[in-house]
């Protein structure tokens, strides 16, 4: 995914069958077969769940755009989906959802690419051996101890200097800036690893510091493999549901202030899974579709960037 | 649920012959709420009465008043008053355990009692700032439960009497999280089950009563709803010494009483 790499050549996958190599047995050529096969199957799970899930989630959920209409789905104001008549209204979830994640990025991916930045340029050996073992160690936390420290423990301070409860935008923010700093910050030095060493050194030796070095060569040239980057952590930001779950308040409206109670599409289907039954059930799968489209819209983009921005380089 | 309710159907139909198998068997329907009790008092039960097998199911209040209505068990459980065409079946009524939900405020706030419209008017967001119930002027903070929450339910039916809930509030999946939450937060309020209220909150009284397991026990405390085991007749036989024994101390204080619930305490 990253440009500017010379693509290390792979043996071709038809090898086995060339007829420039002998197999020595058949018990050995039936070992390759059968290896094969048995990674064709393993990649085939993979594709088989995904579209299952699809298939699943779309069957269940599609009724709800016939019955309330997508416009109306997407942009309703009002979810009430025990009030009588009940009312199907997402849009102040996705406004959740968009804006929790935006404001986690602002704050988040900074934060991320100057981790990766020191981590691949600055630090030394014995510094590095520390630092990133600490940041994928942070990619291993459960979301949920993520949750529970910020019900526990961010949240009360925010209360006290906000005269709130401290639920809301701004502690889902804070949680969410440091549950994306792994993701972001492992692809970033990636993607700044591969930039080749030639390069670096071709900068140093006009002269140029470390930091021109840095935000003039080596950014510049790893841009591609950053916007990924954070565009993953987008990703990582608008599916996290449990610590996310336990810091907003999970009130099914537009919040009032940065310490409003406000919901988003994923915690709202946790809230209402447990008792939902027939068109509010269908309208949280309903809402599954929606997350899948904005998880493909996500993936596309990222191929849409490689494209666009990889190809000139 | 659906082989439970067959092995009941089946045991009531057989059980008038004498001897329809090895064990006895008493069947009891209804609330989900008093399902664990209920569940629990058989377990212990069954192992105190060799031979007796008691069926316990949770298919919600209505369905089991129906139930025992019709004949189809033997005890019908239910966490609401009966209404209507109910009176006339001739069912008598055995109360077991209360819940009562207190309405809880941070312990800095110096409002100590609300009337039930007040607490109506607060949670259904007509009344936005303490000092419109006599406290200082700051803004109220209404910490709500997820709808599924069977206290959220208790508290619609009992203070809100159908009134909605302000949208706006924040929804907390769990007792523990609105006790942490209104215990941090100066202007906010929630409501737990009393069991559940520690010095980290205040319980606030309601029409000038608190909630104890005493004013809960009287009925002045009106926050409250009891929990009932329902009988065609007075409870007779099996049935008898089943209520008996979830009357009797053991289940009163060690079930009932950690399962978060008020005991009834008529330890008969």
């Amino acid at each position: 995914m990253t440009p500017g790499n010379v693509p290390i050549p792979r043996p071709a996958p038809h090898i086995a069958e060339s007829p420039n190599i002998k197999l020595t047995s058949r018990s050995t050529y039936l070992k390759e077969r059968f290896l094969r096969y048995l990674f064709a199957a393993a990649a085939l799970v993979a594709v088989l769940g995904v579209l299952l899930i699809f298939f699943f989630v779309g069957i269940r959920g599609w009724p709800i755009f016939q019955k309330v209409g997508v416009w109306d789905f997407l942009t309703g104001m009002v979810w009430a989906p025990t009030a009588t008549p009940p009312q199907y209204g997402i849009f102040p979830m996705l406004f959740g959802s968009f804006v929790v994640m935006a404001g986690a990025l602002v704050l988040g991916a900074p934060l991320a690419i100057g981790t990766a930045i020191f981590l691949s340029e600055i630090a030394s050996p014995k510094v590095r051996s520390v630092v990133r073992p600490a940041v994928e160690l942070l990619a291993g936390v459960p979301s949920v101890v993520f949750g529970f420290f910020g019900l526990l423990v961010l949240r009360p301070f925010l209360a006290a200097g906000s005269g709130t409860l401290g639920l809301g935008l701004m502690a889902g923010w804070l949680i969410l800036a440091i549950m994306v700093v792994p993701t972001i910050a492992t692809l970033t030095e990636d993607a700044l690893d591969s930039v080749s060493g030639g390069v670096r050194e071709a900068s140093y030796a006009m002269g140029a510091t470390t930091w021109q070095t840095i935000y003039k060569v080596l950014v510049p040239s790893a841009r591609v493999g950053i916007i990924d980057a954070i565009i993953l952590g987008m990703g990582r930001a608008i599916g996290e549901t449990m610590a996310v779950l336990m810091v907003i308040g999970n009130a099914p409206v537009i919040p009032k202030g940065l310490f409003a109670p406000f919901s988003t599409i994923t915690t709202q289907i946790v809230i209402d899974m447990s008792y939902a039954t027939g068109d509010h059930r269908t309208a949280l799968f309903g809402m599954a579709i929606v997350l899948f489209a904005i998880s493909m819209l996500f993936v596309a983009a990222v191929r849409l960037v490689s494209r666009l921005f990889g190809a000139e380089d | 649920m659906a082989v439970v309710l067959c092995a009941s159907l089946l045991a009531t139909a057989l059980s008038g012959c004498a001897t329809s198998g090895p064990s006895q068997r008493l069947t009891v329907t209804g609330s989900t709420t008093i399902l664990p009790i209920a569940e629990l008092s058989a377990e212990m039960f069954d192992a105190a009465h060799p031979g007796v097998k008691v069926l316990v199911s949770g298919v919600g209040s209505s369905a089991g008043i129906e139930s025992v209505t019709s004949g189809s068990s033997d005890i019908g459980t239910s966490s609401r008053e009966l209404k209507g065409d109910e009176l006339k079946a001739g069912l008598v009524d055995s109360a077991i355990a209360y819940d009562a939900i207190a309405v809880i405020v941070n312990p800095d706030n110096p409002v100590k009692d609300l009337s039930t419209a007040q607490v109506r008017g607060i949670f259904t967001g007509k009344i936005r700032d303490w000092s419109e119930v006599g406290g200082p002027s700051m803004p109220i903070l209404l910490v709500n439960r997820d709808a599924a929450s069977g206290t959220r339910e208790a508290f619609d039916k009992i203070v809100l009497k159908g009134a909605t809930f302000d949208p706006t509030a924040a929804v907390l999946p769990g007792t523990g999280q609105v006790r942490a939450v209104v215990a941090q937060a100066k202007g906010s309020v929630g409501y737990i089950s009393l069991g559940f209220v520690t010095d980290q909150v205040k319980a606030v009284s309601i029409d000038g009563v608190a909630p104890s397991p005493s004013t809960v026990k009287d009925g002045t405390y009106p926050v409250r709803r009891t929990l009932h085991f329902f009988t065609r007749g007075q409870p007779k036989g099996l049935a008898r010494q089943y209520v008996d024994y979830v009357l009797s101390q053991v289940i009163q204080k060690d079930v009932i009483g950690k399962a978060g619930f008020t005991p009834i305490g008529s330890g008969k």
